[in-house]
């Protein structure tokens, strides 16, 4: 290492002595020097010249005299975050030839040193941020050729520093979050043609001029959460490189028609927590990148929307519409679905799903569909779940479920149904059949071996499943006797949980005559 | 035994805790202070930062703020996609951490970087 080689007294035959520390300090062999929450005012004098690394931070340093840096020429990284820092005498960092990172987080500066920051020509990661900043000036950044990382989140700031920004073609990654910024305006970030990550978020964003991204060809990470943005923001056309979006937690109403038609390679979209009421059919079109969609409560929503060529979607959620109807080709595009909710809109009829063969979930909750054909789920060997209850089924098709080998959970309550096909359900471990109220059968289970927790309309129907016990006095010894097959008694009685049980005012007995 | 901090106890050694307790260190940070959990033996200990630990980055929220994992080849990041310093046997270009650079560059192994 370069650090043994310069120390003073190293003797070039392997002997070393030992390296000049602070007694304020711990070092160690590589030119680290941790002076770190040790209640100093000042930066200690007596520390080694070969010193690369330098932590200061959490200590009482509320100010930086002139050439208090001089003797480190070497050093590459300097910590002084959390001193009460609120001064930096424009010399004050001057000597510093090699320094790369420089953390200022967490003190009390009110404007960014930029004199200070002179000559600083290797600076690549600058902290600024959770300071009081409220001003950057124009000529903040400008040696600062080789600068890659910057932090001025969590300040006072009340509009992007443009004049700053201007020069910093190699920025890469560049934090504005946690400030006061209200509006973005044109070419606010048009020099940096590096910037790779954007985060804006937590700031008082109401509006953003349309060609406010222009530059930033490369950007691949723009955070808009939590903001006041009212309008969809229509100037990510701009950035064509875009992979991660968000802008949840805003005002936005409408998601327009080819919103997305110049981000082909996003493969995230957060935008929850809008008031969403309209996404236009075409906004989500040719995004093959993507792999989530999640869409709830815009409720002026009609159309499906077209998801031709965003064919890696293994996840869609489009609930709380007025979508009435689902595609016929919908497994044509989403041979990758994996999980499918459609609950809480106007669906009449089930679309088939043939060829969504990895679907593991599905849920039409709350829809008004009126019957399952043996077509609709037809070679879906992975499926687990399937919800459909709240609807208006009143026809299942006697193979409908045929194929569902993995069916573990089905949920078919509140429908009319009268009866239930138990054909294909043999891994079914779960079953809700509560609020129909044409359903007064007896239910068989001999096809529903690894059943383990029903709901059924009526509380007799569960003295099929539920041991009759010597407390429920409407279950007495005939009911046991009266069992065919001992064998079938052991296995029914292996159901842990049936609903509405049986009990004092819910008897076994059919109130118009013994139901055996 | 939860304590507000006004002096230093033996079990909340730092000057950015706010509640603390001597089991498990710091519970809540003073404003501005990354929260960050160090596991020491069975136990999980509080600790409170002006900047995260070597392969984690700070996410500053309006409610708190927290330190997370930097993505598994990555020594330092900005946040979980876009890394400033590579580990060993890793080459950063653009925020990605690559065993292979871009054709028109080439690998520094000191500075773990396509150059």
């Amino acid at each position: 290492c370069l650090w043994c080689f310069l120390r003073p007294g190293a003797t070039g035959q392997g002997q070393s002595t030992p390296a000049v520390c602070s007694l304020s300090c711990s070092c160690d062999e590589d030119g680290g020097a941790d002076c770190s929450g040790r209640g100093l005012t000042t930066v200690p004098s007596d520390l080694s010249a070969f010193t690369y690394y330098l932590d200061l931070s959490m200590n009482n340093i509320t100010e930086l005299p002139a050439n208090v840096f001089k003797n480190f020429p070497y050093l590459e990284e300097l910590r002084l975050a959390g001193n009460d820092l609120s001064f930096i005498h424009p010399e004050a960092l001057s000597g510093l030839h090699q320094l790369k990172v420089l953390m200022l987080q967490n003190n009390q500066l009110k404007t960014v040193p930029s004199a200070a920051l002179k000559n600083l020509h290797f600076l690549q990661s600058l902290r600024l941020d959770a300071n009081h900043i409220s001003t950057v000036p124009d000529d903040s950044f400008e040696d600062l050729q080789q600068l890659r990382h910057l932090w001025l989140d969590d300040n006072n700031l009340t509009e992007v520093p443009v004049g700053s920004l201007q020069h910093q073609t190699n920025l890469q990654a560049l934090t504005l979050a946690l400030n006061r910024i209200l509006y973005i305006p044109d070419n606010a970030f048009a020099n940096l043609t590096s910037l790779v990550v954007l985060h804006l978020h937590n700031n008082r964003i109401t509006g953003i001029a349309n060609n406010c991204f222009t530059g930033l060809e490369n950007l691949e990470t723009l955070d808009l959460n939590f903001n006041n943005l009212a309008v969809f923001p229509k100037a990510i056309e701009a950035l064509p490189k875009l992979k991660e979006l968000g802008f949840h937690s805003n005002d936005i109403a409408s998601i327009p028609d080819g919103a997305f038609h110049n981000n082909p390679l996003l493969r995230t979209i957060h935008f929850y927590d809008n008031p969403l009421s309209f996404v236009g059919a075409t906004a989500f079109q040719n995004l093959s990148d993507l792999h989530s969609l999640m869409l709830r409560g815009a409720g002026m929503m009609h159309d499906f929307p077209i998801l031709t060529w965003t064919n890696n979607i293994e996840s869609l959620t489009l609930s709380g519409t007025k979508i009435s109807s689902v595609p016929a080709g919908l497994c044509d595009d989403l041979k990758l679905l994996r999980t499918l909710d459609l609950s809480y809109n106007e669906i009449k009829e089930l679309p088939s799903l043939q060829g969504c063969i990895q679907l593991q979930e599905i849920t039409f909750q709350h829809n008004q569909i009126q019957q399952v054909g043996r077509e609709h789920f037809q070679g879906l060997t992975a499926l687990r779940l399937l919800d459909l209850s709240r609807n208006e089924i009143q026809f299942i098709h006697n193979d409908a479920f045929f194929t569902l080998a993995a069916l573990t959970n089905l949920d078919l309550s509140m429908n009319y149904l009268t009866t239930l096909p138990t054909t294909g359900l043999r891994a079914l471990s779960q079953l809700k059949l509560s609020g129909n109220p044409q359903m007064k059968n007896v239910l068989t289970v001999s096809q529903l071996p690894k059943l383990r927790s029903i709901s059924v309309p009526y509380a007799y129907q569960c003295c099929a499943f539920v041991g009759c016990d010597s407390g429920t006095s409407s279950c007495g010894e005939s009911d046991i006797k009266r069992s065919a097959d001992w064998v079938e008694e052991e296995r029914i009685s292996m159901i842990m949980h049936c609903s509405p049980s049986p009990g004092a005012f819910k008897p076994c007995e059919h109130l118009l005559g013994n139901w055996m | 035994q939860h304590k507000q901090i006004s002096g230093v106890s033996s079990g909340c050694q730092q000057g950015g805790c706010l509640t603390c307790s001597d089991y498990n260190g710091c519970l809540s940070c003073k404003p501005r202070f990354f929260m960050h959990l160090e596991r020491s033996g069975m136990k999980q200990i509080g600790v409170c930062m002006t900047s995260c630990p070597s392969g984690f980055y700070g996410t500053r929220s309006r409610e708190r703020n927290t330190c997370t994992k930097c993505s598994p080849e990555c020594d330092s990041c900005f946040n979980k996609k876009f890394c400033m310093r590579c580990r060993i046997g890793f080459y950063l270009h653009r925020g990605d951490c690559r065993n292979n650079c871009p054709e028109d560059m080439v690998r520094s192994d000191t500075q773990r970087e396509c150059v």
